[in-house]
C-alpha cells in the first residue's frame, strides 16, 4: 500500500503553494509531475472482484441515522468494539464525537456521554427491503456479524449491558455458527426479539432513544435504548453495476453478476470470473473460496501456456563460511520514527560496535526498503560479513525478506537472525525512552550472541509427486478433479460405489432452476472422456503411508488390491441425507424426505398428480440437541419443491412450518416468489413441535398458528421432511491423513475463515458437504478451490525444500530410547532399519517442522535444533547477565 | 518444576507458565503486567544466582 | 538490580505468545519493560536446563509462554 496525491485538492498542483510533503518526506518519494497514465495489460483471463459498498442507511428517516448521535451502524460499531478503534474498545455512547473535542457545542455534548446500558440491533437494514430501498435479497452476514458484536460488546463492558437484536428470521447457517447463537442466548443472554421496529424517537435530554414495536405476541411495547446498531447490509455500488455493463457480464437485479450453479465463478463473458460479493453476498470463507476457485477457473483455460513468462531470478553462489570467525554486521531500523522516535537508535548503534565479533554496525531509516537492502548487499561484500543482525521490527513478517538479501548476497540465509525492538519494544514503551533504548541495547546483545553461533544451514529438496488422488467421485471432488486435470496433472478418483455423481444424483433442480441431472451428466461425461483422469469405481482405501508429494496407498478396486503412488490428497466425501425417525416417517409413503420428493419429480410420477395438499416440515434432524447445525440447504430445496408444486397445480396448498427461513443471499427472491404464489409459510417453535397423524384417507399435521397463536389442523396427502444432512464420520479416512473431525463428525479445515478449502496437514485438501452442508454451486466452488490450492503446491514442484531449522539427530550418541518417535506430533522420527546405524532413530526432514519437542525430551542429548540449538538459547540466556 | 524450584529454596513467583494465542494482544498485556508485579514484589534474585568470584 | 527494574527472561513460542507480543505492539498497547524475550520455534523447546541456567545467570524471574 502506497499514498498518493488527490490532485484535485493538493495545492501544489492546483496553485503551486505549499509543497510540505516534498520537504518532510524522508526518502524523496514525492514527484509532483506524475501524472495519471493509461496502462495496457495483455491477458488471457481477468478475475473480476469489486467488492461491495456497506449499505447507507442515512436515507431511512424512520432510524434517523442521520440525526441522532446515538444510532450507528454496524460498520461503526465494529470500530467501536476495536481496540485500535476510536474509543480504544470502550462501549460508550456518543462514539461519533471525538474523544477530547475542541468546539464547544461538542464539549457540552460530551458531557452526556456514558457507558451504554441498553443496546439495540436491527436487522435487515438495507437487506430484505423492497419498501424503503430495491434490496430485495438477504446479505448473508448480518446476522452473524450482529451476534458477533452483541457477544464481543458483552465481553468488554460486562454482564450490566444488556444486548437485543430485533431480527425477521435469524439466520446462521454458516459452519460453527448455529453453536455460536445458542451460545449467545444462554451463555451471555442476549435478548432475540422476533420484531421490525417501526421508528426511532431521541429524547433530547439525555439523548436515549425511545422505540415502539410489536411483540411476538401482538403485543405493542415500548422500551428505551442507549444505543441502536443498524446492521447494514451489502450493497453493489453503481460504478460497479456500470463496468459491468461496460465490458459486458450479466448482473443480476440486485447488482450481482450471473452465475451458473454448475460454474459458480464464471460470469457471462467467456474468460472473466468473478469472486466475492460481487458474486453473492457472503462471509469471508466463502469469499476466499470465490476467489481461490476464481484462480482455478481462470488456470484451467490458460494452462497451455503456463510458465511461458515466468523470469528467473539469477542465483548467487553461496560462499563458504564454515570455520571462520563471526564477522556480525548489526543494522537497526529506525522505522521512520516508529523506532527512532521513542528509542536512541544511534546510541544503540554505537553499543552494537562494541559488542564480540561485531565488525560493523549501521542505522537506516527502513532497514526494509529496497535500497536498504541494495546497501546491506554491499556492505557485506565490502566488509566481508558473515553474520547478519537486524533490530528492527518482527520476523513473523520481514526475516523472509532480509533472508533473501541475504541470500542475493552470498550468505546463507540462516546466518541472518533478527530482533524485535519495535513491536515489544518501542511501541509499547513510547513513555520509557530509557528503559526502552536499554532494553534494545539487550536485545541487540542477545541476538548478536545468537547469531555468533549460528551455522550455514541446508534445505532439502522434497520430491514432489505431481499425481493426486480425489477421495470422492461427487459434485466436489469431480470439480476437483476436472479441473487438476485440465491443467494438466494426472489425476485419479476414488469412488466407494459403483457411480459417480453422489448425493447430486437424487436432486432435481438448482435453486436457479437448472435440471441438476443434465448438467452431472455433462460434468461426468468431461471427466470420463478426460485422459488425465482415472476413475476407481467400487473402490475403498486400505492404507496411507507417507507425506505431502510422496504419499502411497493401497485400495482395494472390485476386490483387486492396487498400489496409488500420489503427491496430494483432496478428500471429497460428502455428506448424506439424514433417515428421520420422527413425524412418522417410514410408515406412510405418503411422507417422504426432500430427496423422496426431488426423486418424484425426477420421474415425473403421477403421485404428484393427485396431490392437493402438501406440507413441508423444516430442520428435521437439524439444529437439535444431537445435531446442533444448520443443515443450509433445506430451507431453499423445501421453497424450491413448493414452488414446483404450484408451479405444476396453483391450486395446491402447500404449507411451509419453519423455524426460521434461512434463505440467505439471493434466495431470499425464491422465497418472497412463494409466498407471491401463496404458499403459506407457518412458524414453529421447538417446545411446540408439529404432530403428525397418519390416517387412511389423509395425513393430519397439527400446528400451533404463529400469528394467531391458535392451534391448526392441516390436511395432506404429501409430507415432505427437510430432514438433515449428516457427515459421514470417516473416522479411519481422517486418521489415515492425520486431519481432524469436528464434535459432529465434519472435517476441520485449516483456518474457519482463510483456509477453508485445506488441511493443517500439508498435501491434504477438503470441499463438499464432508467440510460442512453446503448446495451444489457452493460444492462446486469448494472443490476448484481446493484443486486451486493444491496446484499452489504442484507449481512448487522444482523448488519445494523442506525448512533449514528442523532436528537432526547426532548417532553416535542416540540411545535407541525410542521417547522421540513417541512424542513427535508430526511422526517426523523413526528407526533407522539399515546401515550402520540401524536401530537408532533418524528425523525425517520433510515432516520434521521443527518444533524441538524431541530436543527437550532426549535423554541422551543427541538431538539438535538447528538454527535454535541449544547452546543458541543458552547463550542469549548468558548475554542477558552482561553488565551494561 | 516450580516444585523443585521451590524445594531449592526459589520463589514460585519466578517461574510461570501460560498460554496465550497470537490473536489475545490484551492477555499478553495483562500476563506481563501481572507477572511483573509478583516478581516486583520478591525482589531481586538472589537465591540459584551465580556468583562471580 | 534495584526493585524497580528487574528482569523477566521469557521464553515465547513463536506462533502463539510471540505474535501476541507482536500484536500487542501494533495496538499500542504498554507493559512494563521487565521481560526479554527469546523466541523458541515452539513450548516443546523448552527445557527445565533453560530456565536453571537463566535463574543462575541473574534473571529475577522465567517466563515461559506457549
Amino acid at each position: 500500500m502506497k499514498y498518493c496525491i488527490d490532485p484535485s485538492i493538493c495545492l501544489k498542483l492546483l496553485k503551486d503553494k505549499c509543497g510540505t510533503c516534498e520537504e518532510v518526506c524522508p526518502t524523496n518519494a514525492i514527484d509532483y509531475s506524475q501524472t495519471e497514465t493509461e496502462l495496457t495489460i495483455q491477458a488471457g483471463s481477468v478475475i473480476f472482484a469489486p467488492g461491495f459498498k456497506p449499505f447507507d442507511p442515512s436515507r431511512f428517516d424512520n432510524y434517523q441515522y442521520a440525526n441522532y448521535a446515538n444510532v450507528v451502524t454496524s460498520m461503526e460499531f465494529e470500530r467501536i468494539l476495536s481496540a485500535t478503534g476510536p474509543t480504544g474498545g470502550h462501549v460508550t455512547t456518543l462514539p461519533k464525537l471525538p474523544a477530547k473535542p475542541k468546539k464547544k457545542a461538542d464539549k457540552l455534548l460530551a458531557e452526556k456521554r456514558k457507558d451504554p446500558k441498553k443496546i439495540a440491533w436491527f436487522q435487515c437494514v438495507g437487506s430484505r427491503d423492497i419498501n424503503k430501498c430495491d434490496n430485495a435479497y438477504c446479505s448473508s452476514v448480518c446476522c452473524m456479524y450482529a451476534v458477533k458484536e452483541a457477544v464481543i460488546a458483552k465481553e468488554h463492558a460486562g454482564d450490566d449491558l444488556e444486548c437485543s437484536i430485533f431480527f425477521m428470521d435469524m439466520r446462521t447457517p454458516g459452519k460453527e455458527f448455529e453453536k455460536y447463537y445458542e451460545n449467545a442466548k444462554s451463555s451471555y443472554g442476549i435478548n432475540f426479539i422476533r420484531s421490525r421496529v417501526h421508528s426511532v424517537t431521541e429524547d433530547p435530554d439525555s439523548l436515549d432513544l425511545n422505540i415502539n414495536y410489536v411483540d411476538e405476541f401482538g403485543q405493542m411495547v415500548s422500551d428505551t435504548y442507549d444505543m441502536i446498531v443498524l446492521s447494514i447490509g451489502l450493497e453493489i455500488p453503481d460504478e460497479t453495476r456500470e463496468f459491468a455493463k461496460k465490458i459486458g457480464i450479466d448482473i443480476s437485479e440486485g447488482g450481482f453478476a450471473k452465475t451458473s450453479s454448475f460454474e459458480p465463478v464464471s460470469t457471462s463473458r467467456d474468460g472473466i470470473h468473478v469472486a466475492g460479493v460481487f458474486n453473492s453476498p457472503k462471509d469471508i470463507p466463502e469469499s476466499v473460496l470465490d476467489a481461490n476457485a476464481a484462480a482455478s477457473a481462470a488456470g484451467d483455460s490458460l494452462s497451455h501456456v503456463r510458465d511461458t513468462l515466468t523470469q528467473v531470478p539469477e542465483k548467487v553462489e553461496e560462499i563458504n563460511v564454515v570455520g571462520e570467525r563471526p564477522r556480525i554486521g548489526v543494522f537497526i531500523c529506525d522505522c521512520g520514527s516508529n523506532i527512532k522516535g521513542v528509542v536512541d537508535c544511534e546510541a544503540v548503534t554505537e553499543y552494537a560496535k562494541s559488542l564480540p565479533y561485531v565488525d560493523f554496525a549501521y542505522e537506516s531509516m527502513f532497514a526494509c526498503s529496497q535500497d536498504a537492502q541494495d546497501k546491506m548487499v554491499e556492505y557485506i561484500k565490502e566488509k566481508n560479513l558473515n553474520r547478519i543482525v537486524v533490530a528492527a521490527c518482527t520476523p513473523k513478517t520481514h526475516e523472509p525478506l532480509f533472508q533473501e538479501t541475504l541470500s542475493n548476497s552470498g550468505l546463507n540465509k540462516y546466518l541472518f537472525e533478527m530482533t524485535n525492538i519495535r513491536n515489544h519494544n518501542s511501541w509499547v514503551h513510547k513513555n520509557n525512552p530509557d528503559i526502552a533504548t536499554q532494553k534494545a541495547k539487550d536485545l541487540v546483545r542477545m541476538a548478536v550472541a545468537k547469531s555468533a553461533l549460528a551455522e550455514p544451514l541446508a534445505e532439502e529438496k522434497i520430491n514432489l509427486n505431481d499425481t493426486i488422488m480425489v477421495v470422492g467421485g461427487g459434485i466436489a471432488g469431480l470439480s476437483a478433479a476436472k479441473s487438476l486435470a485440465m491443467q494438466g496433472y494426472e489425476t485419479h478418483i476414488i469412488e466407494k460405489k459403483d457411480i459417480l455423481g453422489g448425493e447430486a444424483r437424487k436432486i432435481y433442480k438448482t435453486a436457479q432452476g437448472e435440471s441438476v441431472q443434465d448438467e452431472l451428466d455433462k460434468l461426468i461425461d468431461s471427466v470420463i472422456t478426460n485422459d488425465n483422469i482415472k476413475v476407481h469405481l467400487n473402490t475403498t482405501l486400505d492404507s496411507v503411508d507417507g507425506f505431502v508429494g510422496n504419499f502411497r496407498s493401497t485400495l482395494t478396486e472390485n476386490g483387486q488390491p492396487i498400489e496409488l503412488e500420489y503427491g496430494a490428497a483432496v478428500l471429497a466425501t460428502g455428506a448424506k441425507g439424514y433417515e428421520p425417525t420422527e413425524y412418522g416417517y417410514g410408515s406412510d409413503d405418503r411422507i417422504m424426505t426432500s430427496l423422496g420428493l426431488d426423486a418424484l419429480f425426477v420421474e415425473s410420477s403421477e403421485k404428484l398428480d393427485a396431490v392437493k395438499s402438501a406440507v413441508f416440515i423444516q430442520c428435521v434432524g437439524s439444529r437439535e440437541p444431537d445435531r446442533p447445525y444448520c443443515s443450509r440447504v433445506c430451507c431453499t430445496h423445501s421453497i424450491d419443491n413448493a414452488i414446483e408444486l404450484k408451479e405444476r397445480n396453483p391450486e395446491t396448498d402447500v404449507y411451509i412450518l419453519y423455524r426460521d427461513i434461512r434463505a440467505y443471499g439471493e434466495r431470499e427472491l425464491l422465497y418472497k416468489k412463494a409466498r407471491e404464489l401463496g404458499v403459506i409459510f407457518i412458524r414453529y417453535s421447538t417446545d411446540d413441535k408439529p404432530v403428525v397423524q397418519v390416517e387412511k384417507e389423509t395425513l393430519t399435521i397439527k400446528v400451533t398458528d404463529h400469528v394467531l397463536g391458535k392451534p391448526l389442523e392441516i390436511e395432506a396427502d404429501l409430507l415432505t421432511l427437510a430432514s438433515a444432512l449428516i457427515p459421514r464420520r470417516d473416522e479411519q479416512l481422517a486418521n489415515f491423513f492425520k486431519v481432524p473431525l469436528n464434535d459432529e463428525g465434519f472435517f476441520v479445515e485449516k483456518h474457519a475463515k482463510l483456509g477453508p478449502a485445506e488441511f493443517a496437514t500439508d498435501g491434504v485438501y477438503v470441499c463438499g458437504s464432508g467440510h460442512y452442508p453446503k448446495p451444489l454451486n457452493e460444492a462446486v466452488t469448494q472443490g476448484r478451490a481446493s484443486a486451486s490450492r493444491l496446484l499452489t503446491l504442484l507449481a512448487k514442484k522444482d523448488s519445494l525444500f523442506t525448512s533449514g531449522t528442523i532436528a537432526t539427530i547426532d548417532f553416535e550418541n542416540c540411545c535407541s530410547c525410542g521417547v522421540c518417535i513417541s512424542i513427535c506430533p508430526y511422526s517426523a522420527p523413526d528407526f533407522q532399519n539399515e546401515g550402520r546405524f540401524a536401530g537408532k532413530a533418524d528425523i525425517n526432514p520433510v515432516l520434521c517442522k521443527g518444533c524441538g519437542l524431541c530436543v527437550a525430551s532426549c535423554r541422551s542429548g543427541a538431538i539438535h535444533l538447528r538454527g535454535f540449538d541449544t547452546n543458541q538459547i543458552l547463550t542469549q540466556i548468558f548475554a542477558l547477565d552482561e553488565v551494561v | 518444576m516450580g516444585n523443585l524450584l521451590e524445594h531449592m529454596g526459589v520463589e514460585k513467583d519466578r517461574i510461570h507458565f501460560s498460554w496465550i494465542s497470537s490473536a489475545e494482544a490484551t492477555k499478553f498485556v495483562d500476563v506481563v503486567k501481572e507477572i511483573s508485579d509478583k516478581v516486583r514484589a520478591l525482589g531481586p534474585n538472589t537465591k540459584l544466582k551465580k556468583i562471580y568470584s | 538490580m534495584s526493585e524497580n527494574n528487574v528482569k523477566i527472561v521469557s521464553f515465547l513460542c513463536n506462533w502463539c505468545s510471540y505474535g501476541a507480543a507482536d500484536l500487542a505492539g501494533v495496538s499500542r498497547l504498554e507493559y512494563p519493560a521487565d521481560i526479554r524475550v527469546i523466541r523458541i520455534p515452539c513450548s516443546g523447546r523448552m527445557s527445565p536446563k533453560f530456565i536453571l541456567s537463566a535463574l543462575r545467570e541473574g534473571a529475577d524471574a522465567v517466563w515461559v509462554s506457549g
